[in-house]
């Protein structure tokens, strides 16, 4: 009984095996066709996206980009178009910036949508280089905090994908270890730094030519836009009625306290780009302070990956830790040749179903007030203090001189050896270039 | 055998071969497949370097032509621009397209020249250091231009009339070539850069050329970001744009083997940079792979299938040999089991013999030992008597060893039966009493008989059988127990499991000897003794438990032993009777009179009994402590004192002795009995001489039985009645003047017959076979013979036979005449067969002559009554 079954069995896996070998043999005899040119799609609609593209690192995953390739996929699939990518990407301090590129690329409407910081989208949508992107439907759910940063001249010239807060990046851990609270004004930031320095951190905060300017705008602005009077104090420094250098002085001192007492490395900030400079330092635990943006506490080829205990706080400041937020943005060519197609690539992008993949990949405060994901740990303390409405704007078009662009570069003249009385003599040129305009 | 072995090895060694052959086969077969596929890849590998090749050539080629025609062209417009009269105003006039976005024009012997832009142009800021040329034209490095996007420039010379008079600079974008380049490369899975030679900046990435999200800036960055860190590797390739030369080589990107390359264009100004996954390239190398693995798989299930095969042969051989085996095996167990037990057997045999020879020997030993000193001692009477006396003995002792081995043999073959008749517990108790009560007396021993909680006395079972397991277990206690010692008989009602049925227990207990626990496995294996120096010294066959255990197994009921050395034994046996319907115990109140019996009983037990066995017989029983209170109840009258009876336990010294029942008598009519009872075999049996003197009184034997009252009160009343049978004569009792007709085919059992027959004061007549013996008695007159004393068997005609002739016989005595059957045909069968071929009873051999004159007495007597009658 038992042969037999086994028997049978077998004769049955031998036919099944010749069966599978014939098959094989006859498999992929497609019909001929007489046209061996094969069937190839066109491109089709392709919309050109140009952007800045971080030095990418092997086995690093960046957060932000996967989450902006998720919106421009979902755009892709809905609307039938490809969108194209041009980067750029400065190779050292002596390159052009991106922001200058960017401008060129803009004036010469070499691409459709542009990624651009706060400078850029204020000057190019004064320049009227940029299409209103109010009519989209996206725009209806922007938060008014956004919806203020971007207008220029009464136009919407750009929506971002996430708010950028910058914080200080702090590490805990080293805090500890010299029992030192976390600061919440100037004095006691410096006197958290004088602890470190004494304790053989030679320039306890690390820093580059970009974003040394959030320590300025934090004191400067902090009681302007947290007091009873924004308004009215914008409207004054419009008028030239009251003057920013007024305003940015203390910052300005407060840097120039820093690099006196080497909390800070002016030379080796000038010729720094963003966190490549610092970065390394800060992972490697050897200085305790470094400034950067909030996406970068999620991403592992920033600071999303630490062997230690991170916090991001807001920049001391009068009114205790400040958030600063500067707008970036999405904005689209006024002759763009894809505009039509870019807009419509836009509104998906920016769409709430987006925004939301967008903030839950990247976990960053979404600029639609219809979405609201949880951020990391770290990120909290900052975070608290945006939820209480206590930041200040690092860019704001309402302001008629630019302020995320400009005072970069004053800074980057107080890096280079300026007084702080020379660098507020420039900060009342561009005011007073502002004004003329 | 061996034959077959050597069959099964050769079926084995066969199959090694043959899995040989398979291993052997598929080997080749998997290296020519495996030289096949190697081989295959390598060409595929080769092709797809060459198809990268080609591929590279082209975007190369289509590059360099670009560049040309672009030279080409801004040599045609230096020349239109020299024809000009104002050339600067040409260069105004110049609207940028895709290609040329400007166009900068500085006249000889000046520094600053004018742009098509507008503003003031200078050489300055442009690299043309690097001595590349495009169709002769030198070709700047890439740069930034106003544009924001990489540019290059080429410089011309204007010339007129042989005279230099300015130098056309064009700048041309990157971007511009990317309109010319495919879209896509390689199914848009290849990364494609163009590279600045001399600044190894990535200046254009070709739409559709590679990852989208992968935007590097230069070539470092490329290598950094794809982790191609070899140090050699580096080299080479630093080799490569240093000189100008192609490169290719495989190198994992992100996890994924890809052909990567450097290619130089211009001469190695540019360099197309990236790399082509090898699953792009080789997009067939993938079904190719497919279709090898399929191969392999199938070649991998053949071989497996193979293997399977080969193994279910060897297992099926395997287990066709395992069975062989196992059967053989099995034959050599079991034959060896045959040897076993035919050596056990023989081993049982010799034992038996040895036992029988020993056992049967002893007896024989002592007859013939007798027998010699009776012959020398004849004349002495009293040592005549001693040796016959012993003789007698041994030969009993031989006969119940012959009995005992007979029923052995009988049960252990199924073939006993039991004959089950009614019989009382009384009768039984007194016969075995009355056996063992003189064996232990003789030894000094203390016999104690109990019965209790009995409710039904009259019962159906083999009362033969039953008593035989008394009678073993019993003699056993007083064999195996020493002198003084004690043994108790109890008989013990149990509750009844069913209404018909008398559930008994029967204790036999001594204080003897005991046994070991070893011996206790056994002691119900035949043939089996306590060997030890105190029982060997005690005879017996061996048999005796084996038979009782079988006996009782045989009624459906349980023997169990538990016993002690030196503390003594107990036997517990249980068995259930069915009681008889329609007792005749309440007839017995009729037929007596006695309606109310008075009972003088102190002891609590033996009060219960009374009452339970009186009162089933409807018979009312007033029961009282001792004999002046039984005085006094039957002075006062009444209802208890109307008694036809009084009991009382002589036993008890309670009840008064002699002087109570003295009281008792005097008020008791003369007629109604006064019946002592007492245990049998009790010491008080002396004491009641006195007693028993009194007029209708008499003794009744504990323990109570119904049986032994109703004797007993037939008995009284018959001596009152002066009815009491004299006592036979002596020579009633023996057979003078008898005349019997005797069947004996053996001449000594004949002549021991005649002559015991003589002694007797009888004759007989000795027939030689069952039809002389119908011949003989034919031939008598009527009377001639008393009765047929009839052997079974013998020659011509056997006893049945003979028998069943005889009565056949057309003479009035043929039918009445007693023919018993004396045989050596002991069994039950044998009795049953012989009533049923007509013969009046059966006596088995050898000749017990009080028997014989029992029944000569009772068969003849009645024959003689019956003639007297008549």
């Amino acid at each position: 009984m038992e042969k037999t079954a086994v028997r049978n069995c077998l004769k049955r896996t031998a036919l099944c095996l010749a069966a599978a070998v014939v098959l094989a043999a006859c498999g992929g005899e497609d019909g001929e066709d007489l046209n061996l040119v094969a069937s190839r799609e066109d491109v089709g609609r392709m919309v050109i996206l140009f952007s800045p593209m971080e030095k990418t690192e092997p086995n690093a995953e960046n957060v932000a980009r996967n989450a902006a390739d998720k919106t421009i996929a979902m755009a892709e699939e809905k609307l039938g178009v490809t969108v194209g990518y041009n980067t750029y990407t400065a190779e050292n301090y002596q390159d052009k910036t991106y922001d200058d590129v960017a401008i060129d690329r803009i004036r010469n409407d070499m691409d459709d949508i542009y990624l651009m910081n706060p400078d850029v989208i204020q000057a190019m949508g004064e320049e009227g280089k940029l299409r209103d992107l109010s009519g989209l439907a996206c725009a209806e759910n922007l938060r008014d905090v956004v919806r203020t940063a971007n207008t220029v001249d009464g136009k919407l010239v750009a929506i971002p994908q996430e708010v950028v807060a910058y914080g200080l990046f702090i590490n805990k851990d080293m805090f500890d270890r010299y029992s030192l609270e976390l600061p919440e004004t100037p004095e006691e930031f410096l006197e958290c730094c004088r602890v470190f320095k004494e304790n053989g951190i030679e320039t306890p905060v690390g820093a580059n030519r970009w974003w040394l300017e959030t320590f300025v705008m934090a004191q400067a602005y902090a009681d302007l836009y947290n007091g009873e009077n924004t308004e009215a104090e914008i409207a004054a420094l419009n008028s030239g009625e009251s003057r920013y250098s007024d305003y940015l002085r203390p910052g300005f001192e407060f840097l120039r306290e820093m690099m006196d007492c080497g909390y800070i490395d002016a030379e080796k900030a000038c010729v720094s780009e963003a966190i490549e400079g610092e970065g390394e330092d800060f992972l490697a635990q050897k200085i305790p302070i470094v400034m950067a943006y909030w996406g970068a506490a999620n991403t592992e080829t920033a600071y999303g990956k630490t062997d230690f205990n991170m916090l991001v706080i807001g920049f001391p400041s009068s009114r205790g830790q400040m958030p600063v937020m500067p707008m970036t943005g999405f904005g689209v060519g006024v002759n763009a040749e894809h505009g039509e197609d870019a807009m419509a690539v836009l509104d998906v992008i920016l769409s709430d179903e987006a925004l939301r993949v967008y903030a839950e990949t990247n976990r960053v405060i979404s600029p639609s007030k219809n979405v609201e994901v949880e951020c990391v740990p770290a990120l909290k303390p900052l975070n608290d203090r945006i939820q209480d409405n206590v930041y200040v704007l690092g860019a704001n078009a309402g302001m008629k001189m630019e302020q995320w662009g400009n005072i970069c570069l004053v800074v980057r003249q107080l890096l280079g050896g300026a007084t702080v009385d020379e660098c507020m003599a420039e900060i009342d040129r561009l005011q007073q270039e502002s004004l003329a305009k | 055998m061996r034959v077959k072995e050597k069959k099964n090895r050769g079926g084995t060694n066969k199959g090694f071969p043959l899995l040989f052959s398979i291993i052997i086969v598929f080997a080749v077969l998997g290296t020519v497949v495996f030289s096949v596929a190697r081989k295959t890849t390598r060409e595929m590998s080769e092709a797809a370097v060459q198809n990268l090749n080609e591929s590279l050539d082209l975007i190369q080629c289509t590059i360099e032509a670009i560049l040309n025609k672009e030279a080409e062209f801004q040599k045609l417009m230096a020349l239109e621009i020299a024809r000009w009269e104002n050339p600067e105003e040409y260069v105004r006039s110049y609207r940028k397209n895709q290609t040329m976005v400007k166009i900068s024009l500085v006249l000889a012997g000046e520094t600053e020249g004018i742009s098509s832009t507008g503003e003031i142009f200078t050489e300055e800021g442009m690299d043309f250091s690097s001595g590349w040329t495009v169709d002769g034209l030198e070709m700047s490095s890439s740069y930034l231009n106003y544009m924001g996007t990489w540019a290059y420039s080429l410089k011309c010379p204007v010339i007129k009339d042989d005279r230099e008079i300015g130098m056309l600079y064009v700048e041309y974008t990157f971007d511009s070539l990317d309109r010319s380049l495919p879209n896509g490369f390689y199914d848009n899975r290849a990364m494609l850069y163009i590279m600045d030679a001399r600044t190894e900046r990535f200046v254009l990435k070709p739409k559709g050329m590679g990852e989208r999200s992968a935007g590097h800036i230069n070539l470092a960055d490329y290598y950094r970001a794809n982790d191609i860190l070899e140090e050699d590797l580096r080299a080479e390739v630093a080799e490569c744009v240093q000189n100008g030369k192609n490169l290719m080589f495989y190198h994992d990107i992100r996890g994924n083997s890809a052909l990567n390359y450097m290619w130089t264009v211009n001469g190695g100004s540019l360099f197309l940079t990236g790399y082509v996954p090898v699953e792009a390239i080789q997009q067939e190398g993938k079904t190719v792979n497919q279709n090898i693995f399929i191969v392999v798989t199938v070649m991998l299930i053949a071989f497996f299938l193979c293997c399977m095969l080969y193994y279910f042969n060897q297992r099926q051989q395997n287990k066709v040999r395992r069975e062989r085996e196992a059967e053989r095996e099995l034959h050599s167990k079991q034959l060896a089991e045959a040897l076993h037990a035919a050596q056990l057997a023989s081993n049982s045999k010799t034992m038996f013999l040895s036992n029988m020879s020993h056992d049967i020997r002893t007896p024989m030993n002592a007859v013939l030992g007798f027998t010699t000193l009776l012959a020398r001692d004849a004349d002495n009477p009293d040592k005549v008597r001693e040796y016959t006396r012993k003789i007698t003995a041994s030969g009993q002792h031989l006969l119940s060893l012959i009995n005992d081995v007979l029923d052995v043999s009988k049960i252990e073959s199924g073939k006993v039966v039991l004959n089950l008749e009614e019989f009382t517990l009384g009768d039984l108790v007194s016969s075995v009493d009355a056996i063992i009560r003189p064996m232990a007396a003789a030894k000094s021993q203390h016999f104690q008989v109990e019965v209790k909680d009995i409710r039904h006395e009259y019962l159906i079972g083999d009362e033969t059988r039953i008593n035989q397991i008394l009678i073993n277990l019993l003699s056993n206690a007083v064999k195996y127990t020493p002198e003084g010692g004690h043994i108790w008989f109890r008989i013990i009602g149990l509750g009844q499991r069913a209404s018909q049925f008398e559930h008994i227990r029967i204790d036999v207990e001594d204080d003897g000897y005991g046994m070991t626990q070893e011996y206790l496995k056994t002691i119900f294996d035949a043939f089996t003794r306590a060997e030890n120096s105190t029982t060997n010294k005690v005879q017996g066959t061996g048999l005796g438990m084996a038979i009782t255990k079988n006996i009782v197994e045989l009624m459906g009921g349980t023997i169990q032993v538990s016993s002690e050395v030196n503390k003594g034994s107990l036997f517990r046996v249980e068995l259930e009777f069915r009681i008889p319907e329609g007792q005749t115990d309440k007839l017995f109140r009729e037929k007596s009179g006695i309606s109310r019996i008075l009972a003088v009983i102190g002891n609590m037990q033996d009060r219960d009994t009374v009452r339970t066995l009186i009162n089933d017989m409807g018979i009312t029983v007033d029961i009282v402590d001792g004999g002046e209170e039984a005085a006094r109840v039957l002075r006062d009258g009444g209802s208890r004192g109307d008694c036809q009876m009084v009991l009382m336990d002589w036993d008890d010294p309670n009840t008064g002795g002699v002087s109570a029942v003295e009281e008792i008598r005097k008020v008791l009519p003369r007629t109604v009995p006064v019946l002592l009872m007492t245990a049998l075999g009790g010491d008080s049996r002396d004491s009641m001489e006195e007693a028993l003197k009194l007029e209708c009184t008499g003794v009744l034997e504990k323990p109570f039985f119904l049986s032994a009252l109703k004797d007993k009160v037939t008995e009284i009343r018959a001596e009152a009645a002066g009815n009491s049978q004299e006592p036979e004569s002596a020579g009633a009792e023996g057979l003078e003047g008898l005349h019997f007709l005797a069947a004996e085919d053996n001449d000594i059992n004949a002549e021991i017959l005649t002559e015991i027959l003589t002694l007797e004061g009888a004759s007989c007549v000795i027939a030689g076979n069952g039809q002389l013996v119908l011949e003989r008695f034919e031939q008598s007159d009527e009377g001639e013979f008393d009765a047929i004393l009839m052997d079974v068997q013998m020659p011509v005609m056997n006893g049945y036979d003979a028998t069943r002739a005889i009565r056949a016989l057309e003479r009035e005595d043929a039918a009445r005449i007693p023919i018993i059957a004396m045989t050596a045909n002991a069994f039950a069968e044998d009795e049953r067969e012989a009533l049923s071929a007509g013969m009046d009873v059966h006596l088995a051999k050898p000749i017990d002559i009080d028997m014989l004159k029992r029944v000569v007495r009772q068969y003849v007597r009645k024959e003689g009554k019956q003639r007297f009658d008549s």
